[in-house]
């Protein structure tokens, strides 16, 4: 998947063997807003994934995590709204959840204003990510922390 | 990088330059006179029949909200008006440019569809918002912005790894690298190209100051509508190439449209769902049915 400002997560528990893989637009759901797909936010996103890893077999505390993304456009000479500074509140918020579900951050590749494309091998671990116009390169193993 | 070529050049040496469709130009130019009628306008689509095909597959998407289906260009003049049908028109004669692999920019088939689709539905939802700005205009607009993107890839074919370290090593965004290296940028090969079509001012000018709409001379709404509908697209990641997110965005935008800037998340989750419902409807399957 390409990403812009959004922001990625992939997640395994080697003891389990359950994975996952997420991509989301936004850092928190709106506060007067229904959320019909929890996916499209992080804080509901993430919790979301995290229990349905849990409902396979996973336990948290062995969740291993990468995250990536959270690209944003430049600054027009003064510093950005902090309503187009979607790419790193999505990071700030991906690393809040991660912290408050327990989850090990084991790597991350975010921020910059690059296209990024994320290729992740649940049965080896491996997580590689690729910047439009760059060679591929291998990010984590989320097997090995 | 040289300044050896100009906006003439990459015009008149290009092959396979983006083109208007006779009967498109036929029916934008019946369209403006004074003589045309639904008759006069169906009569030219029709000679066209994959251009009519995709305006049908336009006319009968939820974006315009019929309350039956329309299955033949003449009705779907009578119910949506010649205005409306010149814009279909528009698009349905863009799409097969716009599906085009661009290695210039690092941009694979479909790309560049999938961006400018996703800015003329944002421009859509931002033009609601607003309220200054006409809806069907602003999505043309906003699907049109990219077209000298189209003729200027061939160009930068081999020196995009050295414009994009270019510009990350001086602080530009890719319009600036572009100008720095050519002389000119993807906006201004658009507005070339959009004059010779002969497209009403209100698009050419959104599509020459999409990225720079503080430098618009003439206060157009729609090209702060498409700027920001570009963003959105852009922000979102829907077909990014190897420009990425290197461009500028400027606030004033929100500001001359009276929409509050942080009324961006809403606009951005009413684009998603739009975009969701309406991103298949040139699907080449559903063209070739229709067609």
């Amino acid at each position: 998947m390409g990403m812009g400002s959004c922001v990625g997560l992939v997640a395994l528990d080697p003891e389990s063997n359950v994975a996952g893989i997420a991509h989301f637009m936004l850092p928190e759901s709106l506060p007067d807003k229904p959320v019909d797909q929890p996916g499209k936010f992080v804080n509901t996103g993430m919790e979301h994934l995290i229990s349905e890893m849990e409902n396979l077999g996973a336990s948290r505390d062995h969740i291993n995590v990468a995250i990536f993304g959270g690209a944003q456009v430049l600054r027009p000479g003064r510093s950005l709204g902090a309503w187009a500074q979607i790419g790193e509140r999505n990071v700030t918020s991906a690393k809040q959840h991660s912290e408050r579900l327990g989850l090990t951050v084991v790597a991350e590749d975010t921020g910059g204003c690059q296209v990024r494309t994320v290729q992740f091998y649940a049965e080896s671990g491996q997580v590689r990510i690729r910047i439009v116009g760059q060679d591929e390169k291998i990010l984590c193993n989320l097997r090995v922390n | 990088m040289p300044q050896a070529i100009t906006i003439e050049d990459i015009l008149q040496r290009t092959t396979d330059l983006p083109s208007m469709p006779a009967a498109a130009t036929a029916v934008m130019r019946e369209a403006e006179s004074s003589t045309s009628s639904s008759t006069s306008i169906s009569r030219h689509l029709r000679q066209d029949q994959a251009l009519s095909a995709r305006v049908l597959r336009l006319a009968n998407s939820s974006y315009y909200g019929l309350s039956r289906q329309v299955s033949e260009v003449g009705e779907a003049v009578v119910i949506l008006g010649t205005r409306t049908v010149r814009h279909l028109c528009l698009v349905a004669a863009s799409y097969p440019w716009l599906v085009r692999d661009l290695k210039g920019y690092e941009l694979g088939p479909d790309q560049l569809w999938r961006h400018s689709f996703a800015t003329a539905v944002s421009a859509g939802v931002i033009a609601n918002h607003s309220g200054s700005a006409d809806r069907d205009v602003c999505f043309t607009a906003g699907l049109l912005h990219n077209i000298g993107k189209v003729a200027l890839s061939v160009w930068l074919e081999g020196k995009t790894s050295m414009l994009q370290v270019l510009a990350e090593r001086a602080g530009m965004s890719f319009d600036e690298v572009e100008r720095k290296a050519l002389g000119f940028d993807h906006a201004q090969i658009g507005e070339a190209l959009a004059e010779q079509w002969n497209l009403p001012s209100a698009l050419v000018q959104a599509i020459r100051y999409h990225h720079e709409p503080n430098a618009c001379p003439i206060p157009n709404s729609v090209v702060d509508v498409v700027h920001l509908g570009d963003y959105l697209a852009t922000t979102m990641g829907y077909g990014l190439g190897a420009d990425g997110l290197r461009y500028r965005v400027y606030d004033e935008s929100f500001e001359r449209l009276g929409v509050p800037p942080e009324r961006l998340e809403q606009i951005m989750l009413e684009f998603m769902e739009i975009y969701e419902r309406e991103e298949k409807v040139f699907e080449p399957d559903a063209v070739d049915k229709a067609a």
